[in-house]
C-alpha cells in the first residue's frame, strides 16, 4: 500500500504583494515500510513539504493521499484527528513539554482523540521500545539530549501511526548520540514503520533507503541507497 | 480530551506559577466578598423589618393621628382620629373589611392598698397583638427564628374577646410585672382592680416579655402594662375624646395603594379636610404599611449597598481583566506547548477547553477565597450599619456563580487566541 501519494502538490505564500512558490507541483509516492530522506538547502521547500505531509498545512493546489485517503482538503479539526491517529512527529528540538515527565509526554497523543485502552500501559510500552523504562518519571530537563529524542520518538510511536515524520532528528545531538538515534530509526523502519526524514546532512540521509533532493520547490534528484545500517 | 484530563492539564497549568496566580485572583476575591457583604446588608434590613413588624400584616394599614407639641404636651393636630372613625371604616371603605382601634393613656391602678401609676392601652381583642408587636417585644428567651402566635404572649387566663370589647365590659389584662407588683404573688385572675376609681375585673396576665433588641432591654419596661377593651377605656378613662390608632385590614393585598387612597378620602371627608391650593390635602393623620416600613429600612441599607455593589462590579472587572492578562501572558509563554499539543492531535476546542478551564479555575479559586473573606466581613458591615447585616445563605452560591462567569467571560478571549494559533508558527516560536 502506498502510505504517501502526492500529485502536483503546490504551496504558495503571499508575502506582501508578491507570491512565493514554496512548492511547485511535487508528485511523490512512498510505499509502506520505506525510509525516505528529504534533502536540500534551506529555502528548497523541504520544510513546506514536511508540513503538508504532516497535515499541519493544506496545499494551494494538488492532492495528497495518506493511506489512500485524500487528506488535502480536510478541515482544521479533521487534520488534527489525522495527525493524532496516523502521523507521529519527531522534531529537531524534541518539543517535549517541560512540566510533564517522560511517560506523560509519551501519553500526550493518547489523551486527544479517541484512543481506547490503558493509556499508561501503552505509553510504558512505547517507552520500553526506545529503551528508557527506568526514566519514566524523569522530567525532560533531567534527561540527556539523546534520551529526550528517544522520548520524543516514543511519543511518535505510541499511537501506532501510519507515518513517522522526522525533522532533522539528529540536528541537536552530538554525532555519537545522533548515530544511536539513527540506528533506532532504522530499526523502527525494519519493524515496518514508514519514515520520512528531513535533513541536510548527507551522512544522516545515507541511512534512508531512498534520498530525494529538493531545490526551489521541486524534487530534482532521486536515488536509492543500499546502505540500511 | 476527556474532562478529567482537561482538568488535570489545567490544574498543572495554574500551579506552575503559584504566586502570579494568587495575585491575579485578588480582584475576584474583593469582588466576591463585596457581593456577599452587599447581599448581607439587604438581607439584614429585611430581617430587621420582619422581626420588628411580625404582626403588622402585609394586608394592614396603620393609621395614626398627626401630633403636635402644644403647651409642653403632645396633642392631636387638626381633628381627632376617633373610635367612630375606625368603627365606621369597614362599611364606608370598600377595600377595608375590618378595623381595629387602640388608645393609650395613663391611669392610677389600685388593688387593696397597693396603687400603681400606669400607662394603659385600650384595644380590640385582636389589636392587642399589634400593640405588643409595636413594643417590639417577645416572651423572655424566645428563639429568634421561631414564629410567634398570639397565645404565646399569655401567661395566665385569657385576652378579652370581641364581644367584651363591643359591650365595653369592665375587664382587663395586666402586664407581668404590674401583676406581681399589685398582687405580690397572689392569683390575680377574677380579682377586681380599680382604674381611676372604676372597678375592673382581671381576666388575664401576660407572659414575661423582653425587648427584641438586646440593647433596648435596659430602657424598656414591657412588663408594666394594663390592657382594657378600647370602648371601656374611651368611656371611662378620658375627660375628652382621645385619639386612637386604627389598624385597617384590607381585603385584597395587591390593592394596598388603592386602599390607602380610599381610606384617605374617607377620613378627609369625615374630618372636613379641603384640597389645598397646591392640590394637596393638609391631612391630620398618616398611614403606614409594612411595605412603607420595609422601604424605609431598606433605604438606609441601600446607600451602603450601592457603594459595595459598585466596589463589587469594579473589582470583578479589574479581577477579570487581571485574569485575562495573566492568561494572555500564559498563552504567549506557552505558544510552543500549544504547537506541540496541536501537532499531536489537539483540536481547537481542546485548546480552548484547556485555557478556559484554567481561567475558570483561577476565578473559582478567587471566588472561594472571596466567599470566606465576605463571610468574615459581614459582622464588620453590621457594625457599620447599626447591626443590620445578616449573611444571606443564597449569596454564597450566587457569589461563586459570579466568579465562575467572570472567569468564563474574561478567559474566553485568551483561550480562543490560543486555539487559533497556527501549529507551524507555534512550533517555531522561541
Amino acid at each position: 500500500m502506498k502510505i504517501i501519494q502526492t500529485e502536483n502538490l503546490t504551496r504558495t505564500y503571499a508575502v506582501g504583494s508578491s507570491t512565493v512558490n514554496a512548492l511547485r507541483g511535487v508528485s511523490l509516492a512512498v510505499e509502506m515500510g520505506e525510509f525516505v530522506a528529504l534533502m536540500g538547502p534551506s529555502g528548497s521547500g523541504k520544510s513546506t513539504m514536511m508540513h503538508l505531509l504532516g497535515c499541519l498545512d493544506t496545499p494551494s493546489a494538488g492532492s495528497y493521499w495518506l493511506e489512500e485517503r485524500d487528506v488535502s482538503k480536510l478541515s482544521k479539526d479533521e487534520r488534527a484527528e489525522v495527525r493524532n491517529n496516523r502521523i507521529g512527529f519527531i522534531f529537531q528540538t524534541f518539543n517535549l513539554l517541560p512540566r510533564l515527565n517522560a511517560l506523560e509526554n509519551i501519553a500526550l497523543p493518547l489523551l486527544y482523540g479517541r484512543h481506547g485502552g490503558d493509556v499508561n500501559k501503552q505509553a510504558s510500552e512505547a517507552l520500553g521500545r526506545v529503551g528508557l523504562k527506568p526514566r519514566a518519571r524523569h522530567k525532560p530537563n533531567e534527561l540527556s539530549g539523546g534520551e529526550r529524542q528517544r522520548v520524543a520518538i516514543a511519543r511518535a510511536l505510541v499511537t501506532s501511526p501510519a507515518l513517522i515524520l522526522a525533522d532533522e532528528p539528529t540536528g541537536n545531538l552530538d554525532s555519537k548520540t545522533g548515530a544511536e538515534i539513527m540506528r533506532l530509526l532504522v530499526e523502527l523502519c525494519a519493524e515496518g514503520h514508514t519514515i520520512l526524514m528531513v535533513t541536510h546532512d548527507a551522512k544522516v540521509a545515507s541511512h534512508a533507503g531512498r534520498i530525494l533532493q529538493m531545490q526551489d520547490g521541486e524534487i530534482v534528484e532521486e536515488r536509492s541507497t543500499d546502505v540500511t545500517a | 480530551m476527556s474532562p478529567l484530563n482537561t482538568l488535570l492539564t489545567a490544574l498543572r497549568g495554574i500551579s506552575s506559577n503559584a504566586l502570579r496566580t494568587t495575585l491575579t485572583t485578588l480582584g475576584i476575591v474583593i469582588g466576591v466578598a463585596s457581593v456577599i457583604a452587599t447581599l448581607a446588608l439587604g438581607n439584614g434590613a429585611r430581617a430587621a423589618v420582619n422581626a420588628n413588624f411580625r404582626f403588622l400584616g402585609s394586608d394592614q394599614v396603620q393609621i395614626d393621628q398627626d401630633l403636635e407639641l402644644k403647651n409642653g404636651q403632645m396633642q392631636a393636630q387638626g381633628k381627632t382620629l376617633t373610635y367612630e372613625d375606625g368603627l365606621n371604616m369597614p362599611s364606608a371603605v370598600p377595600l377595608v373589611d375590618r378595623a381595629e382601634m387602640t388608645v393609650s393613656g395613663s391611669a392610677k391602678l389600685r388593688y387593696g392598698r397597693q396603687t400603681d401609676d400606669i400607662n394603659f392601652q385600650g384595644t380590640d381583642a385582636g389589636a392587642l397583638l399589634t400593640v405588643i408587636s409595636q413594643g417590639q417585644v417577645q416572651p423572655v428567651g424566645w428563639p429568634s427564628n421561631k414564629p410567634l402566635t398570639p397565645k404565646d404572649f399569655i401567661g395566665q387566663g385569657r385576652f378579652f374577646t370581641d364581644a367584651e370589647v363591643l359591650a365595653g365590659d369592665s375587664v382587663c389584662v395586666l402586664g407581668y410585672q404590674t401583676a406581681l407588683d399589685l398582687f405580690e404573688g397572689d392569683n390575680p385572675i377574677g380579682q377586681t382592680v380599680w382604674v381611676n376609681r372604676k372597678p375592673c375585673q382581671v381576666i388575664g396576665v401576660l407572659a414575661e416579655l423582653e425587648a427584641l433588641n438586646v440593647e433596648d432591654r435596659i430602657n424598656t419596661r414591657p412588663n408594666d402594662g394594663l390592657f382594657l377593651p378600647v370602648s371601656f377605656a374611651i368611656q371611662n378613662l378620658f375627660d375628652t375624646e382621645p385619639w386612637v390608632t386604627i389598624i385597617a385590614h384590607v381585603t385584597d393585598e395587591s390593592k394596598m395603594e388603592e386602599a390607602k387612597a380610599e381610606i384617605a378620602t374617607y377620613l378627609r371627608q369625615r374630618h372636613g379636610i379641603p384640597k389645598g391650593p397646591d392640590g394637596k390635602y393638609a391631612d391630620d393623620f398618616h398611614m403606614t404599611t409594612k411595605q412603607d416600613v420595609l422601604g424605609a429600612q431598606q433605604q438606609s441599607a441601600a446607600t451602603f449597598s450601592l457603594l459595595l455593589t459598585a466596589l463589587a462590579i469594579v473589582s470583578l472587572v479589574v479581577g477579570g481583566i487581571g485574569i485575562m492578562n495573566v492568561m494572555l501572558v500564559s498563552v504567549s509563554e506557552r505558544t510552543r506547548e500549544i504547537g506541540v499539543r496541536m501537532a499531536v492531535g489537539a483540536r481547537g476546542r481542546d485548546v480552548v477547553a484547556q485555557f478556559l478551564l484554567e481561567a475558570v479555575l483561577l476565578s473559582a479559586g478567587g471566588g472561594l477565597l472571596g466567599i470566606a473573606v465576605g463571610i468574615l466581613t459581614v459582622p464588620i458591615a453590621a457594625s457599620l450599619n447599626q447591626g443590620v447585616a445578616l449573611l444571606d445563605p443564597n449569596s454564597v452560591p450566587l457569589a461563586f456563580g459570579v466568579s465562575l462567569v467572570t472567569g468564563l467571560v474574561f478567559g474566553l478571549y485568551p483561550a480562543l487566541r490560543a486555539s487559533q494559533l497556527d501549529p507551524i508558527e507555534a512550533l517555531r516560536y522561541e
